[in-house]
């Protein structure tokens, strides 16, 4: 493979101190390289956003070092990090976060003027780029009157218009059903494969993994293996086999995410075995 | 800066609501201002107007309006030596009954041929007799006193024979006589009050004040000096309370774009994690914010001044006894409010977002 994009090694980060103290992210090392899809999953309130927040050089690392394009980002001064931010990074969240009184255009090209391009060229490559996403009928639209996924698309774009090393996203299909999900899912594909970007995904939803090159399961703040692992039968969540709730098959042994997810699939089978 | 434009066009209510909130307060603090500036153009309008650029009172009497000067008897020859001109008045602070109402005005006495009466005259002609009196026009018409009338001085009867333009006020008016007849009015046959003296060409006033200074019993002051002191005289009673009006309207119109822009803020405070997630620096979301508040301000600003110069035109129209004089430093000081609101007001809300961290974007 080729040299990395993109390098964290280490990473720690310590909320509070004393006994409040809580070791979020623990010792946690990862490289992307040009064109890779790493899809980082794991159990709520085991450290994913704040490992992503992290690379995104949002939050600062408590030990660890952080580089990107062979600059050491995480020993740059904080008066730095917004431009690094501007133009190292796309950022997509799960709940879009579009500038509500701006147009989907503006929406985009103001992002660009920040990195310092001028209006009128900054709104011809924010047209282009919505343009290739599929969204040149809704340039002049307010977010309010987009759909998800186009918000979404919109957010990618607004993501992608600095070129960026890398795309960091959370969730983001979270808020999307699950067509439109995997729409974007092949937009942020292309954006590695296409463009050479790193694209790193923090979610919980299983269907992504088909397209991630590499999945990675976080748990208490460290990487571990995946084979520990099972899938919830019924919302098709990972869930760790240790302590979750079984229900026995007739070869195999399924494991829930909860006891409700299990209760509906006995229920279910119930009805398949005796319909009424 | 478009974001800022936008994130108000969003909302126009609020966006309108807020421009005539600051337009009323900036309105107030002209009305008051110019209403105060009027006062001190009524105040001084008797001496500005008459001749003269020093001013001989009784000892210790420094200003026109305060109190009741009789001079000694000497005073009015020695300052006519040396060739200087002197006006002198008989004149007194009197409470008139006009048709049942009580109404204070200044009452002067004066020699025609000396000078000392009104300087323009909207009808009629200045007194040729003692019993003869010219009213200021809008007193006049206030207490609807026609030329002809016969008018009540101190329990004698006076027939109006002019009205004079420029002597209104909301606090006094002025209204003229012979000098003779003030004279018996108050009993004191050959007083005078004050003389307003012209020194001759090629000598200046404070050297004549200087000389007149030395007779005995007399005051000499600058004709400037004394309106000065009948500023500070009315304005010890007027200029505080309303400069303090001033001062709250000044607030309440930062209150008012303050909370504008507060909500606005607070509403997208999101919007504002984004931005800076994304990479914007705080001084460009400052000057968001900041545009906001002087787009609002701005336009108020400018609206309040249209405003209090159509309510000073009616204000004038309807109670004529009032002059609202709006002075471009005024209008200036005005806007100039206008900014100082915009910049105290965005002050909060630019701390709100200072304190916003960017990674809290990522959490809900
Ligand atoms: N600002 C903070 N101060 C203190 N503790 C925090 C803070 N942010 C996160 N934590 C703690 O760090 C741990 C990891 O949180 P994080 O949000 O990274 O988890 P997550 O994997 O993203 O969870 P979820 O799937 O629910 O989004 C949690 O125990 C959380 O309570
Ligand atoms: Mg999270």
């Amino acid at each position: 493979m080729s040299e990395p994009l993109f390098v964290a090694e280490a990473l720690t980060k310590r909320y509070g101190s004393g006994a409040a103290e809580v070791v979020a992210v623990r010792d946690v090392s990862l490289s992307v390289a040009p064109g890779e899809i790493v899809l980082i999953m794991g159990p709520s309130g085991s450290g994913k956003t704040t490992l992503l927040l992290m690379l995104g050089a949002l939050l600062r690392p408590t030990a660890g070092k952080l580089w990107v394009r062979s600059t050491l980002v995480s020993g740059l001064p904080e008066r730095k990090l917004p431009d690094v931010r501007l133009r190292q990074f796309g950022f997509v969240f799960q709940d879009f976060n579009l500038l509500s009184a701006l147009s989907a255009l503006e929406n985009v090209a103001v992002v660009a003027e920040l990195a310092g391009i001028g209006g009128g060229q900054a709104r011809k490559r924010a047209a282009h780029l919505l343009g290739e996403l599929g969204l040149g009928a809704r340039l002049h639209f307010l977010p309010e009157k987009l759909s998800g996924g186009e918000k979404q698309r919109v957010a990618l774009a607004r993501a992608l218009i600095n070129d960026p090393a890398v795309v960091l996203a959370d969730e983001p299909t979270a808020n999307l059903d699950s067509k439109i999900g995997r729409e974007i899912m092949r937009l942020l594909q292309r954006v590695a494969r296409e463009q050479g970007r790193g694209v790193v995904i923090v979610s919980h939803d299983q269907r992504l993994k088909e397209t991630a090159d590499r999945v990675l399961w976080l748990e208490d703040g460290q990487f571990k293996a995946m084979v520990t692992m099972a899938v919830d039968p019924v919302c098709g969540m990972a869930v760790e086999r240790e302590g979750a709730p079984t229900a026995e098959g007739k070869d195999q042994t399924y494991f829930f995410c909860s006891r409700g997810c299990r209760d509906e699939f006995l229920a279910e089978r119930l009805e398949a075995v005796a319909p009424r | 800066m478009a974001l800022a434009r936008h994130n108000l066009a969003q909302d126009w209510a609020r966006l309108t609501l807020s421009v005539v909130g600051v337009a009323l307060a900036v309105m107030l603090i002209l009305l008051l201002s110019g209403f105060l500036s009027g006062m001190y153009i009524q105040i001084a309008a008797y001496l500005t107007n008459t001749p003269g650029s020093v001013v001989v009172a009784q000892d210790e009497v420094r200003n026109l309006l305060g109190v009741s000067s009789l001079l000694p008897l000497g005073a009015t020859a020695a300052a006519r030596t040396g060739g200087s001109r002197v006006i002198p008045i008989l004149s007194q602070f009197v409470i008139l009954d006009l048709h049942g109402k009580k109404q204070p005005v200044y009452l002067v006495g004066y020699d025609r041929k000396e000078g000392g009466g009104p300087w323009r005259l909207a009808a009629g002609a200045e007194p040729r007799t003692s019993y003869e009196v010219v009213f200021d026009r809008v007193l006049a018409s206030r207490h609807n006193i026609a030329l002809g009338e016969q008018v009540e001085i101190m329990d004698r009867d006076f027939t109006v024979v002019g009205l004079s333009d420029g002597t209104s006020s909301w606090m006094t008016s002025f209204v003229f006589v012979r000098k003779a007849a003030v004279e018996r009015l108050l009993r004191v046959p050959g007083g005078t009050s004050f003389l307003l003296v012209t020194p001759p060409a090629r000598t200046r006033p404070e050297v004549l004040r200087d000389r007149l200074s030395r007779v005995p019993g007399v005051e000499a002051l600058l004709k400037r000096d004394m309106i000065a002191n009948d500023a500070a005289l009315f304005g010890k009673v007027f200029s505080a309370p309303i400069r303090l009006m001033v001062l709250i309207a000044f607030f309440v119109g930062t209150l008012v774009v303050g909370l504008v822009i507060y909500t606005a803020t607070i509403e997208r405070q999101r919007e504002y994690g984004v931005l800076k997630a994304i990479g914007a620096r705080n001084g460009l979301l400052y000057r968001t914010v900041l545009a906001q508040a002087l787009i609002i301000t701005g336009l108020g600003s400018l609206g309040g001044v249209a405003l209090a110069f159509a309510a000073a035109r009616l204000i004038m129209v309807l109670r004529p006894q009032f002059l609202v004089v709006l002075e471009p430093p005024a209008i200036g000081w005005a806007l100039l409010s206008g900014l100082g609101m915009a910049l105290l007001a965005a002050l909060i809300p630019v701390r709100t977002i200072a304190r916003l961290a960017p990674a809290d974007v990522f959490r809900r």
